[in-house]
């Protein structure tokens, strides 16, 4: 009996201690999560804090195009899979067979054609890493299919400089280069104008010019490398 | 007693409220520098984080609907071996364009701005800019790179880079500001001495002696890059 009321105090004083103490900790955790939270915020609006606004103009012409390619993937994925969900296996194939000839292209796994700019840098003492700049300078100007001289080159062809000059995927690539760009002829247009003028400017350089064509063709492939290291 | 403990939890609960909306306030408010500056940009800032968003998006959009497409076509390929066969041709070459995830031994690269007022020319020579990331990638896959990701972003046949002071941007991806995260997968011990070599990306070399920038490299049995969430349209191309 007298065991009862001792007990029924120690409950009460645990429920009551135990309430406030759940209040604390659960605003203990909001106040990480939101703390957490802000401080990333925080972390982008200073870096975008810290831009000036040339930079930001930049951002924005960047994302704009960039929002307008994710929009075009997203209605193309769309209709790939309405076609997916209405046909079976023969719409299944259609589809895949699709999506092959697309992704060897982008891989440069085959010949391809289109309209574009065809680039003839001249000089002497350029090195892979001028190479480099022009083709990603290309390649982010509008250039969807790229390349040197008889080279083929996607985002992970390595360009290297070698005590023999400068190599694409392997191959000797010596000056005089010439660059065939296949994409969007105004955007690569502007692209090379640019590059070419600066590209004059460079006292190792003999000649940087550039022609818009209607139609070019890039036989050159690269060869596909099967994953030694990497798993999907 | 019975009434005065739910008021003390109350009043607790109204201090931890309290005490949260102050905490939020006052980082809220260190987040805005006070300069004319500032007040000039806040707009082009505000469009910049409007893009920002419509292009997270879209990115989690594709994502999605990559990942219904893959169940599309598994189920069809579970009808027909043609269907099959054509699926695996499509997965080898999905997983080389870089639109499937990859793991593997690998190495980190980390590259850091010097601080700031470091270049005291004014040209900003302690930020990272595009074409040392362009520079690293390049040497990564020079050195047994079979993948590489860039701050989240994974590298695709068509990546480019751009961008101005500080600023780095790969394809049609937000910016990306120091520090940048570098993740490749591939032929560990030779990515890891192409980094060690002193001759080795020579700008980011000599700006991390002069200017304090940070290059940190590590090495990983199982490094992971994610798949590429954006896109790969090539419009004007065609196969000859």
């Amino acid at each position: 009996m007298s065991a009862r009321p001792s007990t029924r105090r120690s409950r009460r004083r645990s429920r009551s201690s135990a309430g406030p103490v759940a209040v604390w900790l659960i605003a203990l955790l909001v106040a990480l999560v939101a703390t957490v939270q802000l401080r990333s915020q925080a972390e982008v609006e200073r870096s975008l804090v810290q831009a000036d606004p040339s930079t930001l103009a930049f951002s924005i012409d960047q994302l704009s195009r960039s929002n307008d390619e994710l929009e075009a993937e997203i209605n193309d994925l769309t209709n790939q899979r309405s076609s997916l969900q209405s046909g079976g296996s023969a719409a299944a194939d259609q589809a895949l067979q699709a999506e092959l000839g697309h992704l060897r292209i982008v891989e440069g796994l085959v010949p391809v054609h289109g309209p574009g700019v065809v680039v003839v840098i001249d000089a002497s003492g350029l090195t892979a890493v001028d190479l480099e700049d022009a083709l990603n300078n290309l390649a982010a100007g509008g250039g969807e299919a790229l390349a040197v001289d008889d080279q083929r080159f996607v985002a992970g062809v390595p360009i290297v400089q070698t005590a023999g000059g400068v190599t694409v995927g392997g191959a000797l690539t010596p000056p005089p280069w010439t660059i065939l760009a296949i994409g969007d002829v105004t955007l690569l247009g502007e692209t090379a104008d640019a590059m070419t003028q600066q590209l004059r400017s460079d006292p190792r350089v003999r000649q940087a010019t550039y022609r818009v064509e209607s139609e070019i063709e890039i036989r050159a492939v690269v060869t596909e490398r099967p994953f030694v290291y990497g798993a999907p | 007693m019975g009434r005065s403990q739910p008021l003390s939890t109350a009043l607790v609960a109204l201090v931890a409220l309290a005490v949260g909306f102050l905490l939020a306030g006052q980082v809220k408010a260190q987040l805005l520098t006070p300069s004319n500056q500032v007040g000039r940009s806040q707009a082009l800032i505000r469009s910049v984080q409007d893009l920002e968003r419509t292009n997270q998006d879209d990115r989690a959009r594709i994502e999605a609907l990559r990942a219904e497409i893959d169940t599309l076509e598994a189920t069809a390929a579970g009808q027909s071996q043609t269907t099959e066969g054509l699926k695996n041709q499509v997965a080898d070459l999905r997983a080389h364009a870089g639109l499937t995830a990859l793991h593997g031994p690998g190495v980190e690269v980390d590259l850091t701005a010097g601080p700031p007022g470091s270049d005291p020319s004014g040209q900003n020579r302690n930020l990272i800019t595009y074409q040392d990331v362009q520079d690293v990638v390049n040497l990564l896959f020079a050195s047994g790179a079979e993948g590489v990701s860039v701050s989240g972003r994974r590298i695709t046949p068509v990546s480019s880079f751009t961008g101005s002071e500080g600023e780095v941007i790969i394809d049609q991806g937000p910016p990306l500001f120091s520090p940048i995260k570098i993740v490749a997968v591939g032929d560990r011990n030779g990515m890891e001495a192409a980094l060690g070599d002193a001759n080795s990306v020579p700008s980011l070399r000599i700006r991390e002696i002069q200017f304090g920038l940070a290059l940190h490299v590590s090495g990983g049995p199982n490094e992971s890059l994610p798949a590429f969430d954006g896109s790969l349209e090539a419009p004007h191309v065609s196969a000859a």
